[in-house]
């Protein structure tokens, strides 16, 4: 979905905190959103924590530097990371030119898949959250 | 929301403080400064790369690691500083960052305003006059808070941030020297030594706080209470230890020192078949300035290095490709082992 300028693909998950989550198999893959990455600005570091780390929903698991501001990336779902793109650690502006693509941030393999009914899903869902953020986002 | 207008504190308490109030989810705005000098490293950076660090310990030279991001800094008392630490959920803050930094900024501009320097908000968190930064800032998400960091600087020791930096050698030193000189202001250097003096740290926070309460509301005075030390000392356990200092940085592979919003000074370098291929230039406001090329490759005839430093000078990085193409066609120059795909990879980003 094209909606003002950011583009959500219709296929994907996505967290309040404008992360997209993707189904493979038995396991998730996860990035920044388009509107995250515009919002953000040129992506300057990614923390890549060591496969093997234990995730809580909702619990910061890794940090996340653009323009002058260091965020935090919350996990989507309990479960487990499988693996951290290495790319990004000498390319983070990946996720600027391809955040869907070569610019994905985590693989997770969940402890329950039926976890992810509690992320945003679907075109109307989507259109509805997003708009709402645009909206809050010019208003501040 | 309390104040915490503390003057002179520990080199380092003047960064645990903050990292102690977030973690504690106390939202104050602290103004201090550091009664000795340190280095700050951001929070992604490897200090072994970043930091010259035989030159900090010969000269006693204290460094930190702070959860916020950006470059490495040298601070000392002559840089006043403001942190604000504020629930994200707060109705003052914005959602987005450029509001934020707007925002929270404006009392920064206006401190400088009313003793006479027309310091202007540049985006996205710069603060300027004439072009020239005249404070540094950050935010970082810390414990359930937002922590915005950044200062008034009195004055700068130019010549001791230069030093601590680890670079390739000294000429980026000098470099990295100059362009800060140029582009990097204080009160003393806008208002002269005399009408500077008018101004100290406790009238420059009393102007700040003035500035601030707008924004916030009513401002609580507080001290250092046995709760907020006991966090101090706590997180001065783990943040002064050499894990967290020496942790793994983030890898980098070029040199690049940030002076502010659209300068910096690069190296590059890049390994291709006919030799390696280095390059030091300025980028200001996307448009190269003091190119140097050197390296271990053949270029005839031999002033053809010093005719492609003059081409690029001035011109917008957008026009590399067409600069490099007249440079070959236009001039019989020959690079065995070197083509236009090498030189972007030093002059691109």
């Amino acid at each position: 979905m094209e909606l003002e300028g950011y583009n959500l693909p219709d296929d994907l998950y996505y967290q309040e905190g404008h992360f997209w989550i993707k189904k493979e198999d038995d396991y998730l893959v996860m990035g920044m959103d388009d509107f995250a990455q515009q919002m953000a600005g040129l992506v300057v570091y990614i923390q890549l924590p060591a496969e093997g780390k234990k995730l809580k929903a909702g619990k910061k698991f890794a940090k996340v530097e653009s323009g002058k501001w260091l965020g935090k990336v919350f996990a989507p779902v309990n479960g487990e990371l499988i693996s951290s793109n290495q790319d990004l650690e000498t390319k983070p502006t990946l996720i600027n030119e391809d955040c869907y693509g070569q610019g994905w941030m985590y693989k997770i393999k969940p402890d329950d898949m039926a976890e992810l009914d509690n992320l945003i899903k679907g075109p109307e869902a989507v259109k509805e959250w997003l708009l709402a953020d645009i909206e809050k986002y010019k208003t501040t | 929301m309390y104040l915490y207008n503390l003057g002179k504190v520990s080199w380092q308490e003047s960064q645990l403080i903050y990292h102690a109030l977030a973690r504690m989810g106390r939202e104050a705005l602290a103004l201090l400064s550091p009664a000795s000098p340190y280095v700050c490293a951001g929070y992604h950076q490897g200090l072994d790369q970043e930091v010259d660090l035989d030159f900090c310990q010969t000269r006693h030279i204290p460094i930190f690691r702070r959860e916020v991001g950006g470059g490495t800094v040298y601070l000392d008392g002559n840089q006043l500083f403001f942190q604000l630490i504020i629930h994200p959920d707060n109705p003052v803050v914005p959602l987005s960052k450029d509001s934020f930094y707007r925002k929270f900024l404006g009392p920064v501009v206006n401190t400088y305003r009313r003793i006479g320097i027309q310091a202007e908000f540049k985006p996205v968190n710069d603060v300027i006059v004439n072009a020239r930064k005249i404070s540094g800032t950050g935010v970082g998400e810390i414990g359930d808070c937002l922590v915005f960091v950044g200062n008034l600087i009195l004055d700068f020791n130019y010549e001791m941030m230069s030093r601590v930096l680890k670079v390739p050698d000294e000429k980026f030193r000098d470099k990295v020297h100059k362009t800060m000189e140029e582009n990097l202001t204080t009160i003393r250097r806008e208002l002269g030594e005399t009408r500077a003096s008018a101004w100290d740290e406790a009238s420059l926070n009393n102007i700040m706080i003035e500035e601030f309460k707008p924004l916030l509301g009513s401002l609580t005075p507080r001290g250092i209470d046995s709760e907020l030390q006991s966090k101090i000392d706590e997180l001065g356990g783990w943040m002064l230890s050499g894990d967290w200092l020496y942790r793994k940085g983030r890898k980098i592979s070029d040199r690049e020192v940030r002076i502010r919003a659209g300068i910096k000074v690069v190296e590059r370098m890049h390994k291709a078949t006919g030799g390696l291929i280095r390059t030091s230039y300025e980028d200001r406001e996307g448009r190269f300035a003091n190119v140097s090329i050197t390296g271990d490759f053949f270029c005839y005839p031999d002033e053809g290095v010093s005719r492609l430093e003059s081409m690029l000078e001035g011109k917008s990085k957008d026009d590399v490709h067409q600069v490099l193409t007249q440079f070959y066609s236009a001039h019989e120059v020959e690079t065995p082992g070197i083509g236009i795909d090498d030189w972007l990879v030093v002059f691109r980003d």
